[in-house]
């Protein structure tokens, strides 16, 4: 098993090899940069207290996952909170954690798809939009606006645009997001248009993510702790979202992925149970 | 000192980390060592002359549009693709600058950056620029810490003494710490600067109270110790690092000793000690370790002085030892 500094260099090698892999860039102090571009335009926002809750919460929901890598880590607001800075804003618990798995989905076209669930006795789920975009890597005038992650904005819009849905906040009920960063995991909320950018805290604060809220975000206890498998995470969180769908009955799922430098990328799905 | 590890490749095999200059076409290209240290050079290509400005006169070039006039830093572009791809001309652009956003500052680096943690990284737009080139940031003052730089903060650029020709032979420290002669002179280096030596903190005489605090603290750290090195978990966060500490509070001196596992604390003064950590309350370290409030923080917060900033990756590893417990500790109640 290698040691933890050696896992994030080699992570590292993926930013850019001529402004970025020299200077010390890692994927936390590239995903930190556009936390805290957020917090430069909305401040008061992403309260480490709310942070905390959130890495509590999804370490509560993957207690019922067998697959969770950190099943019987469940952590308290306090411990969060305590936690050490492994790069600033992000404390030790508010991270995802870099691990190896893997993850696989059946896709098939609609008439094998029936006759798949007609044979395993299994419901199907549609994918009924997908949508995705990219960002410019440097910043400033007409570059990548730093205070927020616009591709996840195009991303989850243009899935939306393509299964029909107006007004995500009445249709999306249940949320399978990549979150590397608890933060981030706010901002993507905001970005999708489930949450006001102003009042993102509210996700915990008005409960919108909390057992019996608005929305279902991570039932899988999310990268932080299932797992994050680089390139099978987000396959997992479909497969999450798939099972959860058909377990609480419920209909629309929003499936995202992000990254890259600045988490200039993302690519979003929606998921419809019949 | 760690225990060294025989490498697959030998150290002689690897090559250093230099560039070299070559003319193809009346045109100067720079050649560096791959980044991932494979055996192969290669080409800065278009980028020749901005690496080769900062390495050899000490200038930062941009690249401005012919038609809309945007200039980009680093020139990153020969052909604005804004402007159905008119050609961009190379200029050079100032050296100090102001932040774009907040930038983050990494404690915990990857291995090839833990001597040069902690560190800042983050984007500024320099005087003549329009988009924003992506720097280190240090603090002439000793550790970085939040709220030094922020979104607009003045920075200045400095060059470092010995160039290659990468990105990192320059870096910014806030232009508010520098004279107005430093700040306005093009091409600073960093041994025109004075730098913070590390200060060791002086304590007041301690009361009954605190040499009672002191011996209660040393006893509950001592326990805790031991603890630690009977569990399986907790071993595995100092595996392979030994450290002997001098620990000096406002009511007495005590060592620690990390060895491949085995975690010891004896109320001793070390002649020799690897680093030394200075903390007026001895309950900020026993908090640590008991899994309240990190180590990491208290450095950064100043609550806690180390003699030598690499030691923040033993740091690292004592908050280590703390969650490791508890967490093995929380398992076996889960299970």
């Amino acid at each position: 098993m290698s040691a933890t500094p050696e896992v994030i260099k080699t992570i590292a090698w993926s930013g850019d090899t001529f402004f970025e892999q020299n200077i010390g860039w890692s994927a936390s102090d590239s995903y930190a940069e556009v936390v805290l571009g957020y917090m430069d335009a909305y401040p008061g926002t992403l309260k480490p207290e709310i942070t905390a809750q959130i890495s509590a919460l999804l370490s509560q929901q993957a207690r019922t996952n067998p697959y969770a890598q950190r099943q019987f880590d469940q952590v308290t607001p306090e411990e969060v909170m305590n936690s050490r800075y492994i790069v600033y804003p992000f404390k030790e618990l508010e991270i995802c954690v870099y691990s190896e798995g893997a993850a696989a989905l059946i896709l098939a076209e609609e008439e094998t798809a029936k006759a798949i669930a007609k044979n395993t006795g299994k419901p199907i789920v549609w994918i009924t939009g997908v949508g995705e975009a990219n960002e410019h890597s440097f910043a400033g005038k007409n570059q990548k606006d730093m205070s927020h992650i616009v591709s996840d904005y195009l991303g989850s819009h243009r899935a939306y645009d393509m299964a029909g849905i107006k007004d995500p906040t009445k249709s999306v009920q249940m949320v399978e997001l990549h979150d590397a960063f608890i933060h981030q995991l706010e901002i993507s909320m905001a970005e999708f248009g489930l949450v006001p950018y102003q009042t993102v805290d509210s996700l915990i604060e008005d409960g919108l993510m909390l057992p019996g809220g608005k929305y279902v975000v991570n039932p899988c206890g999310g990268l932080s702790y299932c797992g994050h498998a680089v390139g099978a995470s987000n396959i997992m969180s479909a497969w999450s979202a798939r099972n959860e769908l058909t377990k609480r009955k419920l209909k629309t799922a929003l499936i995202h992925g992000t990254g890259s430098t600045i988490s200039q990328y993302t690519a979003c799905a929606i998921l419809e149970h019949e | 000192m760690t225990n060294k590890k025989r490498k697959l490749i030998p150290d002689e095999f690897i090559p250093e980390i230099r560039s070299r200059v070559i003319t193809l076409d009346n045109q100067d290209y720079l050649l560096q060592n791959d980044t991932m240290y494979t055996f192969y050079e290669r080409s800065m290509g278009e980028l020749s002359p901005f690496f080769l400005g900062i390495k050899n006169e000490k200038k930062i070039l941009g690249c401005k549009c012919s038609k809309c006039g945007l200039v980009r830093v680093p020139p990153m572009l020969t052909h604005c693709p804004d402007c159905e791809f008119a050609p961009t001309n190379l200029m050079e652009v100032g050296q100090v600058g102001r932040m774009n956003s907040t930038p983050p500052i990494t404690y915990f680096a990857t291995s090839l950056f833990l001597d040069k943690a902690p560190f800042g990284r983050g984007r500024v737009i320099l005087e003549g620029a329009d988009t924003a080139l992506s720097v280190m940031l240090y603090t002439t003052t000793g550790i970085l810490v939040p709220g030094l730089i922020k979104k607009g903060t003045e920075v200045k650029v400095i060059f470092r003494d010995e160039r290659v020709g990468l990105i990192s032979d320059i870096y910014c420290v806030p232009a508010s710490e520098l004279t107005p002669e430093q700040v306005a002179k093009k091409g600073l280096q960093e041994s025109e600067i004075n730098w913070a030596a590390p200060k060791e903190p002086k304590f007041p005489k301690p009361t009954e109270n605190d040499l009672a605090n002191f011996k209660q603290s040393v006893k509950e750290m001592q326990a805790l110790a031991v603890k630690m090195s009977q569990s399986k978990r907790a071993r595995r966060a100092i595996e392979g690092w030994k450290r002997n500490i001098a620990v000096k509070t406002k009511a007495g001196e005590f060592a620690m000793y990390i060895d491949n596992g085995d975690f010891k604390i004896e109320e001793k003064k070390l002649a020799s000690p690897d680093f030394v950590m200075a903390c007026e309350d001895p309950n900020t370290l026993l908090n640590g370790l008991m899994y309240k409030g990190s180590i990491t923080d208290s450095v950064i917060m100043k609550r806690l002085w180390i003699s030598k900033n690499l030691e923040f990756n033993t740091i690292f590893k004592l908050d280590r030892l703390a969650r490791f417990l508890v967490m093995e500790q929380k398992e076996k109640k889960a299970r």
